[in-house]
């Protein structure tokens, strides 16, 4: 009986080796997963005030929404999966109003050029008709 | 017992420090704290709302940045998550005023670009009636000189008609064109000899003149008489004279201007053939008829 390890051990050591397990399984659970979806969404949305131009327009908001992924990832290597999640969704949020500022800009820039050109044409038609009798 | 001398029963007390309890609990419920920042994001959204231009654009957006100051605004005990909060709903206002003020500079510009459509319009209005008043004036400038360039068509024509009608009329006069003009010889055959009078039915050749004369008015003619040797140079000045004057009269019954015609006798002078001859007198007896060229081109 007493060659077998765990046969005669007590039930003190039996529970202790039980929660033990619970324990390392439970800290295996609390570890949560990257947030991948919404860091492919900040990374997705940071490309799409990209290509509308945004450096130009939005610079300091897309500054902003790059600084803040890369603060996602380095958050993520050091398992710190929930300030990750956060500040990827700060990234896409930041990125997406890059993209609403960009077009905001363009729409008035389009609107300014239209209003200069009209300006422009009343003034012509004044001076030609002011030069016609 | 004596010394219980206090006032408040015991049950009392119990009473107050409840309330009082209840009273903090109370102030926790009612009055939570805002997370920082939460007002300033409330604050902006409210702007929004409150534009009449912006707030009916963008309602998505706007909605969703409702509902994330609404979150920002719960009390929250991690710090973390209310900063967070508080970021996502900031962002959130911004996103939405910028889609507003974007769909709102999209509607001017149908406007503006109206307002340039009926510039450009008037602009192409005006110049159209510019260019019609132009065209206007040069069409009747055209028409001027179209009317000028008829009426030189018509003078050229009438000119070349009048040409070639002179030619065939001077043709059937029998006219011999010289120095001095067209030159016609009425024969004797006008005359009775010794005679003046111009014979009846001897006219023709003179109403062709008188024809003539009549189409270019500005054409004189000297009618020269002439007669053979025989008799004297008096006699027959005289009455190559009077034969002058005897055409020259007639033209004016036919309502040739006298001013027009001049009459002259030139008696034996200047044969045209042989007076030894009774053919060649007879070529002798006659009228000339000259009629003077055009004094200048009428152009």
């Amino acid at each position: 009986m007493h060659n077998s390890t765990f046969g005669d051990s007590s039930p003190a050591v039996r529970a202790v080796a039980w929660l033990s397990g619970i324990l390392v399984l439970s800290a295996c659970a609390s570890t949560p997963p990257a947030p991948t979806e919404s860091l492919v969404a900040a990374r997705s949305a940071i490309s799409n005030a990209e290509k509308s131009e945004a450096g130009r327009y939005a610079a300091p908001e897309v500054g902003e929404a790059r600084d803040k992924l890369a603060a996602a990832n380095t958050a993520v290597t050091q398992k710190d999966m929930t300030g990750a999640q956060r500040l990827a969704d700060e990234s896409r949020i930041e990125a997406d109003l890059a993209s609403a500022k960009t077009a905001q800009v363009k729409a008035d820039s389009v609107n300014a050029q239209l209003q200069h050109d009209n300006d422009s044409l009343v003034d012509e038609l004044q001076r030609k008709s002011g030069s016609q009798p | 017992m004596s010394t219980t001398s206090n006032l408040i029963p015991r049950q009392s007390t119990t009473l107050i420090a409840a309330a009082v309890a209840s009273i903090l609990l109370a102030a926790c419920v009612s009055a939570p704290v805002k997370p920082p920042g939460a007002a300033e994001a409330r604050n902006k959204l409210t702007v929004l709302q409150s534009d009449p231009q912006l707030s009916t654009r963008a309602p998505a957006a706007i909605k969703q940045a409702e509902l994330a100051v609404r979150a920002a605004e719960e009390p929250q005990p991690d710090p973390e998550i209310a900063k967070f909060r508080v970021y996502v709903a900031d962002r959130s206002v911004d996103i939405a005023t910028a889609q507003a003020q974007t769909s709102l500079a999209e509607d001017q510009r149908k406007a503006l670009m109206q307002r340039g459509d009926q510039a450009r319009l008037d602009a192409r209005t005006r110049e159209a009636d510019a260019a019609n008043s132009q065209l206007v004036n040069a069409k009747a400038v055209i028409a001027e000189q179209k009317g000028q360039a008829d009426v030189a068509r018509t003078e050229a024509d009438a000119a070349r008609l009048s040409a070639a009608d002179l030619q065939r009329q001077l043709d059937e006069l029998h006219a011999k064109p010289t120095d001095r003009g067209m030159v016609l010889t009425l024969g004797d055959t006008l005359f009775t000899s010794g005679k003046s009078d111009l014979k009846v039915g001897s006219t023709v050749n003179l109403d062709r003149l008188v024809a003539f004369l009549s189409s270019y008015p500005n054409r004189d003619v000297l009618i020269e008489g002439y007669t053979d040797s025989i008799g004297s140079d008096e006699y027959n000045v005289d009455l190559s004279q009077r034969r002058a004057d005897s055409v020259k009269s007639y033209l004016m019954h036919q309502g040739i201007n006298s001013q027009r015609l001049s009459a002259t006798g030139r008696g034996k002078s200047d044969p045209v053939a042989d007076n030894a001859s009774a053919d060649g007198r007879q070529q002798n007896r006659r009228v000339n008829v000259t009629i003077a060229n055009a004094p200048v081109a009428s152009r």
